[in-house]
C-alpha cells in the first residue's frame, strides 16, 4: 500500500488530462464524481475534497513534521502531489487511504530534505516539540507532547504504527528499513512514551513551560 | 525467567506472550498493570483526533494549484462568501451568547442576541457586496476570537465551578455546533468547535465521575 503512494508522479502540468472514472468501494457516487471533476481541474471539486480530508492530512503531516509552520508547507505539498497524481487513482483503495499514503510519503520526504538542509546550515536539536493547541484535552496534549519528544526515528514509527495503523512491512517500505527494525523501534518508542507519561524522564524546558 | 522490561512488555501489546513470559506475568500484578497501561497508551494514540489545518490554507493551496496548472481559474465566490460569512458571524455570536449566558447568567460584551438571517441580500454593485463581505468577515473574526477563548479547556473551567452548569453549557454548544456542521460540513471553524466541545464534555464527565469515586 505504501508503495502505491510512493508511485506519485511529479510530472508536467496537467489540464484536462483524461481521467479515469473512479469507482470507489464503499463510498458514494458523489465522491467518485468529485474525484473525476477534481482530476479534470475543477476548482470547486478540489476544494470539496480539501474540505473533507484536510484535517486528516494535516494531522499526520503535523505529527511527522513536529512543527506547525513546517506542517503547513508539507501539507500543501502533499495536496499538490495528490492532485497531480489524481489520474493514477484507480479506485482500488479508498480515496482517503490513497490520499493518506501520499501525505505520509510526502511528509517523510520533506522531513528528510529539511534535516539535510539544517545539517548544512547549523546543528539544531533533532526533536522539535509541538506546542499544544488550545482546546486539546489534557490526555491528548500529554500524548502529543510526549510524541514530539521522541527521537525522530522512533516518533515516525510510532506515529505510522500506533496512530495511523500502518503495518511493519508498510513502515519498512516507507522509511527504507526492515520490518524487524520497525518493530524494534516501535517497542522502544512505546516504552519511552510510557516512561515520559509516567514522568520518569526529564523534559526539556520548553515542554515544561507548556505543561498545564 | 527474569522480570520483563518495558520494551518486552511493549511487544506484548501486539503479540501473545511466550509460555515463560505468561508465567512471569501471572506472578506479577505490577507487570500486568504496566502492560494494561501500555495497551491504554496505544489505544489512546490510535484515537488521537485529526488536526484542523490553519485557516486560509485553501487559498494558499488554490494559488499554488493554479500556478501549477492543476486547477482551472474559478469564478469569483464573493456572492457565496457574503452569505456564508453573515450566517457564520450570526451563528458564532448566537452560540457564544447563549452558552456564556448559561454559565455565567449574563452574556459578555461582544456577544449579542444576533439572529440568523436566511433572506438573500441585494447589492447595487460589486463594491457594495465586497464591503458587506468584509464587514461580515470582521464580525466573524471578532466573535471567533471570543468563542475560541471560551471553548478552550481553561476558559471553560475558569468560568464555572458548577459541573452541572458546565456540562449543560457544553451540551448547548455541542448541539449548536453539530447543527452548524450539518449545515456546512466543510467549515473548519464549526468542525473545530464541535470536536472541542465533544472532547471537553467527555473530559468533564470523566472528571465528575473521578470526583465521585
Amino acid at each position: 500500500m505504501a508503495a502505491e503512494a510512493g508511485l506519485v508522479p511529479t510530472g508536467a502540468v496537467r489540464i484536462h488530462q483524461p481521467c479515469l472514472r473512479a469507482q470507489q468501494p464503499g463510498s458514494g457516487n458523489i465522491e467518485a464524481q468529485l474525484i473525476r471533476r477534481a482530476c479534470e481541474g475543477d476548482n470547486r471539486a478540489v476544494r470539496a475534497l480539501y474540505d473533507r480530508y484536510s484535517p486528516r492530512v494535516y494531522a499526520v503531516v503535523r505529527r511527522i513534521a513536529g512543527d506547525d509552520d513546517l506542517a503547513e508547507d508539507y501539507a500543501q505539498e502533499a495536496w499538490i502531489r495528490a492532485i497531480r497524481a489524481l489520474p493514477t487513482f484507480r479506485g482500488e483503495a479508498r480515496f482517503s487511504t490513497w490520499l493518506h499514503r501520499i501525505a505520509v510519503n510526502s511528509a517523510l520526504q520533506a522531513v528528510r530534505k529539511e534535516k539535510t538542509r539544517r545539517k548544512r546550515e547549523v546543528a539544531l536539536p533533532d526533536v522539535i516539540p509541538v506546542p499544544p493547541r488550545i482546546g486539546d484535552t489534557l490526555m491528548q496534549r500529554k500524548l502529543e507532547e510526549a510524541l514530539a519528544e521522541l527521537p525522530d526515528g522512533m516518533r515516525k514509527v510510532l506515529i505510522l504504527h500506533d496512530v495511523e495503523g500502518y503495518t511493519h512491512e508498510e513502515i519498512g517500505a516507507a522509511l527504507g528499513v526492515t520490518s524487524g527494525t520497525s518493530k524494534s523501534q516501535l517497542f522502544k518508542a512505546r516504552a519511552k512514551m510510557r516512561r515520559m507519561l509516567k514522568g520518569h524522564e526529564t523534559r526539556p524546558k520548553e515542554i515544561e513551560a507548556w505543561s498545564v | 525467567m527474569e522480570r520483563l522490561n518495558l520494551e518486552q512488555l511493549a511487544r506484548l501489546v501486539d503479540e501473545p506472550p511466550t509460555p515463560e513470559e505468561r508465567a512471569v506475568l501471572e506472578g506479577d500484578p505490577g507487570l500486568r498493570r504496566e502492560l494494561d497501561a501500555l495497551r491504554s497508551q496505544t489505544e489512546a494514540l490510535g484515537n488521537l483526533p485529526a488536526v484542523l489545518p490553519p485557516p486560509g490554507g485553501w487559498h494558499e493551496l488554490e494559488k499554488k494549484l493554479m500556478a501549477a496548472g492543476l486547477i482551472l481559474g474559478g469564478r469569483s465566490n464573493a456572492h457565496l462568501w457574503r452569505k456564508w460569512l453573515q450566517v457564520a458571524a450570526a451563528l458564532v455570536i448566537f452560540v457564544g451568547g447563549t452558552t456564556l449566558g448559561w454559565v455565567t447568567g449574563s452574556a459578555p460584551e461582544g456577544f449579542g442576541g444576533a439572529e440568523v438571517s436566511s433572506e438573500p441580500a441585494s447589492y447595487a454593485s460589486l463594491e457594495e457586496a465586497m464591503a458587506a463581505v468584509d464587514e461580515a468577515a470582521d464580525r466573524y473574526r471578532a466573535a471567533y476570537g471570543g468563542l475560541q477563548q471560551f471553548v478552550s479547556a481553561e476558559g471553560l473551567r475558569g468560568r464555572s465551578r458548577d459541573p452541572a452548569a458546565h456540562i449543560a453549557a457544553l451540551e448547548t454548544l455541542m448541539a449548536a455546533s453539530r447543527a452548524a456542521v450539518e449545515e456546512s460540513p466543510g467549515d473548519p471553524f464549526w468542525n473545530d468547535v464541535y470536536v472541542r466541545s465533544l472532547a471537553e464534555h467527555d473530559f468533564t464527565i470523566r472528571e465528575v465521575i473521578a470526583d465521585w469515586r
